[in-house]
């Protein structure tokens, strides 16, 4: 079966679930695996724009989508403002959940510019930190968008 | 494999002069903490060649390689604790050079990880302050010589780059590391080696950018569990269904049967089934289909094991003896109460993980682990191997916190389906098997007495009950003479200034293997003694503030006590009315020569409880990486915030009940507490001091106590769930 991942065109097994295909199949491991469940988040990636456990996610449900990981998010060297925001703030640390986290507030801010603190944290509830890095993970991505906003402000 | 030889020079560094593949390199040996001292000690008691001695080998060290860079060794894993950026800060300062500059790897067994202590217990940049600043003075100052020799110029005018020595005064004057090589074999260790002066430091106290959060951003980082080898196929192992269960028989034919299936290993008398697939799908079906017959033993329940992890019976060691208390309690007890920490799993996020090629004459190891050298020696024995013939890469670690040291059943696992399939092969567990079939943190059991006599406590006995902790590492005829576990009474003892102290411990062996989690006992420890503490000073009707500064020695730890006190109490308003529907509760420990205070603020939403904000203020001497400890400092209060408020794991029907995080859960970020953080130095003697895991100690006792001030009413065991809130409020 055919994906579309980070742009391109990929062949994974039809019976796989779409973690270990983009890990174990394309090599793909930046995205991680916590639970296996669809409770932790460190799976996340997104599809059509939409946060997505990949853990619970049959790649035949996916197939035709256009599938965005951790490693497709820098665009030529450049990276996106949520990853530069979780390195000014020196976010991670062990850093297994940590594309999980990012492409989770990639995702929220991209659907809802303008969420609340209360939106945010709600959002990233869903998304497990065991180092408990949850004071940076929130400052980070608060600050991310209101440079994101800033910058469509600026452009428009 | 690496194969220097190394020379020990007068000053006691290792040289060893460039070869094939390989150019010129300097390390050291370490001294090990107190700690592994210990463990060598009792584990020598019953295997004496298991600890090994004093190896020929430098644990860290400093290479110029062919291409004319600069590379350090780490001797210790990245685990999420910064260990990678503070290390190459202290061999930053002494080079002069940028520590980005720096290559940096992770040492294999066979490159410089040989203390089988590993990376555990807030040791890491203790014991290496010293020793890796003088390696790269020395590094430094034999680069300046030899080009000195060869710009003819004074060394003192020179300086490192990154690629080579420079003319401080004409930068356009240098030579290039790759030209220095040629001559390396010549080159001697200078015999004077100055240190730099702190004044001079310019990386040492600064919040240098971590080394590894550019790869952690963007998926590039490498853990255990993302290692891919050529033609690696996929292994998975039948578990047990009880804690007790004894495999009796095995029918493996139908796995055997499944198309992707290469092999299905079954060693009865290890109860070792594996299987080996072309994906983990395929192997967790081939497990699924595998029929199994089992003694299943004792169906053991979790009020069973509170019973037995209770104190009182003969047997109990006293590790704490300051005048004579239970004479003084004997005159009478103002105060009794018992406390209880339930069993709680380190659950990193990433799951074990080891990768192993395993061919006749030698195997690989790729492992998500934080004791590399005790994974090399459990591998050579599972397959068969001298250790030599081993070597064991630590990746990149998604969390350790305990889980990670000590034995590594998966890089074992990994290692015997590699060898009977002949190919490299994967295992990763799944968030069931990290649950149910690890060691875990034991539960503890504790009753605190006191007499006070005008205001003060006169005498305090601690009596303790605990799972093993790190005697569960220990062969089983040492833990027989060792008595208490150390592990398990960390931070059981009284510090305050009580004129009569008794700590007394009881190690429990339980069916649940249990062993270390971030901190050992300090959380449980802590939760005791410093609600107890608290319970003391409202029963004197002192505030818990002053009741501690007036029960502390007059010596350094009273003075650091006093002091991270005082500041987190002034940071968080104490003395000041709380926002409306709040109250404050303060609490402090000592661990690894780390002294912490905090200060929690909490409300209830129903019978929730809510952490507003933790306030914390930390001395642990000299700060490497100011930013760096803060991270540990934050992540720390989640850990203790998470066993206050969350962390239960309990027996059931003969098993660890939970499966994933729907029955265990952890800390979220809308429940996480605000964490302020204040760094303290009041001895002021350039010694930086442990920071992994002391900022957990005060979490919980703080949380609890301030939930005291909020109801009156206390709750003594953890976690302080609704259930139990709602239980302490109708009491
Ligand atoms: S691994 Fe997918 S949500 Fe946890
Ligand atoms: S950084 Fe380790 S789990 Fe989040």
């Amino acid at each position: 079966m055919e994906l579309l991942v980070n742009g391109q065109r990929r062949q994974v097994s039809d019976e796989s679930v779409l973690v270990w295909a983009l890990r174990d199949e394309l090599g793909l491991t930046g995205t991680k695996i916590g639970c296996g469940i669809g409770l932790c988040g460190a799976c996340t990636v997104i599809v059509d724009g939409q946060a997505v456990r990949s853990c619970i996610t049959p790649v035949r449900a996916v197939s035709g989508k256009s599938i965005l990981t951790i490693e497709g998010l820098a665009k030529g060297g450049t990276l996106h403002p949520v990853q530069q925001a979780f390195i000014d703030y020196q976010v991670p640390q062990c850093g297994w959940c940590m594309s999980g986290q990012i492409m989770s507030a990639v995702a929220l801010l991209e659907q809802n510019p303008r969420a609340s603190e209360r939106e945010v944290l709600a959002a990233m509830s869903r998304n497990l930190c065991r180092c408990g890095c949850y004071v940076r993970i929130r400052a980070a991505v608060l600050d991310a968008q209101r440079k994101i906003l800033a910058r469509k402000e600026g452009n428009a | 494999m690496s194969q220097r030889q190394w020379r020990l020079t007068r000053r006691g560094f290792l040289i060893s002069a460039g070869l094939l593949g390989g150019g010129l390199a300097l390390g050291v040996r370490l001294g090990w903490p107190e700690v592994q001292l210990k463990i060598a000690e009792f584990a020598e008691a019953a295997s004496p060649t298991s600890f090994g001695g004093a190896s020929a080998n430098p644990t860290a060290w400093f290479e110029l390689t062919p291409q004319g860079r600069l590379r350090l060794y780490l001797p210790k894993v990245e685990m999420g604790q910064g260990v990678m950026t503070a290390l190459t800060q202290l061999a930053a300062e002494e080079l002069g050079i940028a520590p980005a500059q720096i290559e940096v790897v992770q040492a294999s067994t066979a490159q410089g990880i040989r203390d089988l202590f590993g990376t555990a217990g807030s040791t890491t940049v203790v014991s290496l302050f010293k020793p890796l600043r003088e390696a790269a003075a020395a590094m430094r100052e034999m680069l300046l010589a030899a080009a000195s020799a060869q710009l003819k110029v004074e060394p003192a005018a020179l300086a490192l780059s990154a690629e080579g020595v420079f003319v401080q005064k004409h930068p356009a004057r240098r030579i290039a590391f790759s030209d220095l090589l040629a001559q390396t074999s010549k080159w001697e260790v200078p015999e004077r080696v100055p240190l730099k002066s702190p004044e001079q430091w310019r990386f040492i106290g600064a919040s240098v950018p971590r080394l590894d959060l550019r790869d952690k951003v963007t998926g590039a980082a490498v853990y255990g569990y993302d290692v891919r080898l050529p033609g690696m196929l996929y292994g998975a192992v039948l578990r047990p269904p009880t804690l007790e269960a004894r495999l009796r028989r095995v029918d493996t034919s139908a796995a055997e049967r499944l198309p992707n299936v290469r092999k299905v290993v079954v060693d009865l008398g290890a109860g070792f089934v594996g299987v080996v697939a072309t994906s983990r799908a395929a192997a967790q079906q081939a497990i699924a289909a595998i029929r199994a017959e089992w003694d299943e033993g004792r169906r053991w329940e979790q009020e069973d094991i509170d019973r037995i992890v209770t104190v009182g019976d003969e047997g109990g060691v006293v590790i704490q003896r300051v005048g004579d208390a239970l004479s003084e309690l004997q005159r009478g007890v103002s105060l009794q109460a018992e406390y209880r920490t339930p069993f709680a799993i380190q659950t990193p996020l990433e799951a074990q993980a080891a990768a192993a090629d395993v061919r006749p004459d030698r195997a690989t190891v790729w492992v998500s682990t934080q004791s590399a050298a005790l994974v090399q020696q459990q591998v050579a024995r599972a397959v068969g191997l001298r250790e030599d013939q081993v070597e064991v890469f630590p990746t990149f670690l998604g969390g350790g916190f305990g889980r990670k040291s000590g034995w590594s059943e998966v890089a074992v696992e990994a290692a015997r389906l590699s060898k009977a399939v002949g190919a490299p092969v994967h295992v990763g567990w799944s968030r069931a098997e990290e649950l149910q079939h690890g060691f875990i943190r034991p539960p503890t059991h504790h009753r605190l007495s006191a007499r006070l006599q005008d205001g003060r406590v006169v005498a305090i006995q601690h009596e303790q009950a605990s799972g093993n902790v790190l005697l569960s590492f220990v062969p089983g005829i040492a833990r027989g003479v060792v008595g208490a576990d150390f592990g398990a009474t960390r931070g059981a003892t009284i510090r305050y200034a009580i004129p009569h102290r008794r700590t007394i411990a009881w190690r429990k062996d339980l069916p649940v293997r249990t062993g270390p989690w971030r901190g050992l006992g300090l959380v449980a420890n802590t939760f005791a003694v410093e609600s107890f503490m608290d319970e003391l000073a409202h029963l004197a009707g002192a505030d818990p503030l002053a009741f501690r500064l007036a029960h502390l020695p007059n010596d350094a730890w009273g003075r650091r006590m006093a002091a991270v006190l005082r500041a987190a109490a002034e940071r968080a308003g104490w003395g000041k009315p709380a926002p409306q529907g709040r109250a404050r509760g303060i609490a402090c420990s000592t661990d690894v020569d780390t002294v912490v205070a905090q200060v929690a603020e909490v409300s209830l939403e129903g019978d929730s409880l809510r952490v507003h904000r933790i306030t914390l203020a930390m001395d642990c001497g000299l700060v490497v990486n100011p930013d760096g400890v803060r991270t540990q400092a934050e992540g720390g209060v989640m850990w203790g915030g998470g066993s206050a408020l969350l962390e239960e794991a309990s027996v059931r029907n003969g098993q660890l009940v939970a499966t994933n995080f729907d029955r265990y859960p952890l800390l979220s970020i809308d429940r996480a507490p605000d964490v302020e953080v204040i760094l303290l130095d009041t001895l002021r003697d350039g010694q930086p001091r442990g920071v992994g895991e002391p900022p957990m100690g005060p979490t919980a006792a703080a949380i609890a106590n301030a939930l005291f001030a909020l109801t009156g009413r206390r709750v003594r065991q953890l976690p302080i769930t609704p259930t139990r809130v709602r239980a302490a409020l109708s009491a």
